[in-house]
């Protein structure tokens, strides 16, 4: 491996990193989004989304690649391989953050919610001020894990052909022949990115049971 | 599911065209005025027209066998539950309906309803406090957030009134660092600091390892004292019989009996109050 491939690597890496970076910050809000929706039981939207989710989630992400790149732009939306991938990653990992807020909104204690009520918190304070502080620390464990699994996820948006670690590590032993030190190495990088997310969650975990006292999963 | 109309004497705060009047200033408007109150769950009445008013300064305890409707028909009052008929006004201000455009009542929506709730606090049995915030920041929540006091004024009042309950000291610490007793003299000071009409007690002691159940009595006796409107929900007798102006006894959705304190303990005149009374006596 030479020391351009090394480069090459740490490129892909930057791509894989924005990636899912992109992917999780965009995911997030809109998964909180489509929960709070789910949350207020509409009439048709809420079996809407609810099919959405689960068709989402559902589909391998090749696949899901696959089709917002070929199939979406049938329908009018044509996307460069990155923008297309990172709609991928937003729409798979918005899915799945989807069903954890989901989650953490049907274990709200009730009691706290009837206190907010009761001293006069309107809905939208009442989200702001008492639920989202809570919610965001007790989703943390999960929400991490997704993370994790989205960012184990980019490799297959090679197949729209952006070039990430997996993809570029590949094309580096095929052409040295030598395909063990790239895998290597890319083996390093995505330990590398998940261990600097773990260790986030751990640090942020820590400081909420010393200070709130309430464990988190 | 019987729609009562709003046209209430005490204190009502509708004119008969079901405009709404200004607001009442009148200082021997009580602090609470209900109405009829029904609920029902299902096809079981549990509450079957409820009358009660309580004056400014008022201190009235709701007693009664468990399943009686207590907490119902306290939760009634902030609209926590929703009465199937009857009217609730609160310092002669309504909650929970309001006359539509065509006279009829209609239900408030949610902006109107938080504005008519923070005419009343309420006092919970497992405290309610939200885990999150410090012993002061829970006191400051809804001053701040609700009514828009500025955060310096809400923070030195909040401090005030934690003192005054005992915990000056615990300010800055975390519900989960607090005992039963402490975080109870917390949420009486969460609730204090709306400055409310109104004082909802929901068996504030139930919850409470027996050796904490004095220090927030002492607190709600003080309160009592001091003057402020209070209906509390309670199992504690002798708390009622030494502090209450006024006991109501529930049983089976109906008010059975009401009276003095003196007279209810020592007099009862109905049966099911005797049977209640002797039940506690031993
Ligand atoms: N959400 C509900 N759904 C159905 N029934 C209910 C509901 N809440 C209360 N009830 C019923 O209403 C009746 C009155 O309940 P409530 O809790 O008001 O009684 P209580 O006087 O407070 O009793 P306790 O002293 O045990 O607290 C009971 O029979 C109870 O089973
Ligand atoms: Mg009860």
């Amino acid at each position: 491996m030479t020391f351009d491939d090394v480069l090459t690597l740490l490129a892909a890496a930057s791509i894989t990193l924005g990636l899912s970076v992109a992917g999780i910050a965009l995911g997030l809000p809109i998964g909180l989004g489509l929960a709070l929706l789910r949350s207020a039981r509409l009439p048709v939207l809420d079996q809407a989304i609810a099919a959405l989710v689960s068709l989402v989630r559902a589909a391998p992400i090749v696949t899901l690649a696959l089709f917002v790149f070929f199939v979406l732009p049938e329908a009018g939306l044509e996307l460069a391989p990155i923008p297309a991938a990172v709609v991928t990653l937003t729409l798979n990992t918005a899915a799945f953050d989807c069903e954890i807020f989901r989650a953490g909104l049907a274990a709200f204690p009730r009691d706290q919610l009837e206190a907010a009520s009761a001293y006069g918190l309107r809905p939208a304070t009442r989200f702001r001020r008492i639920v989202l502080p809570q919610l965001w620390r007790a989703s943390l464990g999960p929400l991490v894990s997704e993370m994790t699994i989205v960012l184990k996820g980019t490799p297959a948006v090679a197949v729209i052909g952006v070039v990430e670690i997996t993809r570029a590590a590949g094309r580096i032993g095929a052409q040295t022949y030598e395909p063990l030190p790239p895998f290597l190495a890319a083996t390093v990088l995505y330990t590398a990115l998940i261990a600097v997310l773990v260790r986030g969650q751990r640090f942020a975990e820590a400081r909420i049971a010393r200070r709130y006292g309430y464990a988190v999963s | 599911m019987r729609i009562d109309s709003l046209e209430h004497r005490p204190g009502s705060g509708f004119r008969d065209d079901g405009r709404r009047a200004a607001p009442d200033a009148s200082p021997d408007a009580p602090a609470v005025s209900a109405r009829r109150i029904c609920k029902a769950y299902g096809g079981t009445e549990v509450l079957r027209d409820i009358d009660l008013d309580v004056a400014p300064g008022e201190t009235v305890c709701i007693l009664g066998p468990s399943g009686s409707g207590k907490s119902t028909f306290l939760r009634c009052l902030n609209w926590l539950e929703e009465p199937s008929s009857g009217t609730v006004l609160l310092d002669g201000q309504p909650i929970g309906r309001l006359p539509g455009r065509d006279g009829r009542p209609r239900p408030m929506n949610a902006r109107e309803l938080a504005a008519a709730r923070t005419r009343v606090s309420m006092v919970f049995q497992h405290f309610a406090l939200w885990p999150h915030l410090t012993a002061l920041g829970n006191v400051v929540e809804a001053p701040v957030h609700v009514l828009g006091r500025p955060r310096s004024e809400a923070l030195a009042e909040g401090r005030r009134l934690l003192e005054r309950v005992g915990l000056a000291e615990r300010a800055d610490a975390y519900p989960h660092t607090l005992s039963g007793g402490q975080k109870q003299r917390v949420a009486i000071s969460r609730a204090l600091a709306m400055r409310p009409k109104l004082l909802l007690f929901a068996e504030p002691t139930s919850a409470l390892d027996p050796e904490m159940v004095g220090e927030v009595l002492a607190v709600m006796r003080d309160l009592a004292r001091g003057g402020q409107t209070m209906i509390v929900v309670t199992h504690e007798m002798a708390f009622a019989r030494e502090v209450a102006d006024r006991i109501v006894f529930l049983d089976g959705g109906r008010v059975v009996e009401t009276g003095t304190p003196d007279a209810f303990f020592t007099r009862p005149h109905t049966e099911r109050a005797q049977r209640f009374l002797a039940r506690y006596a031993r």
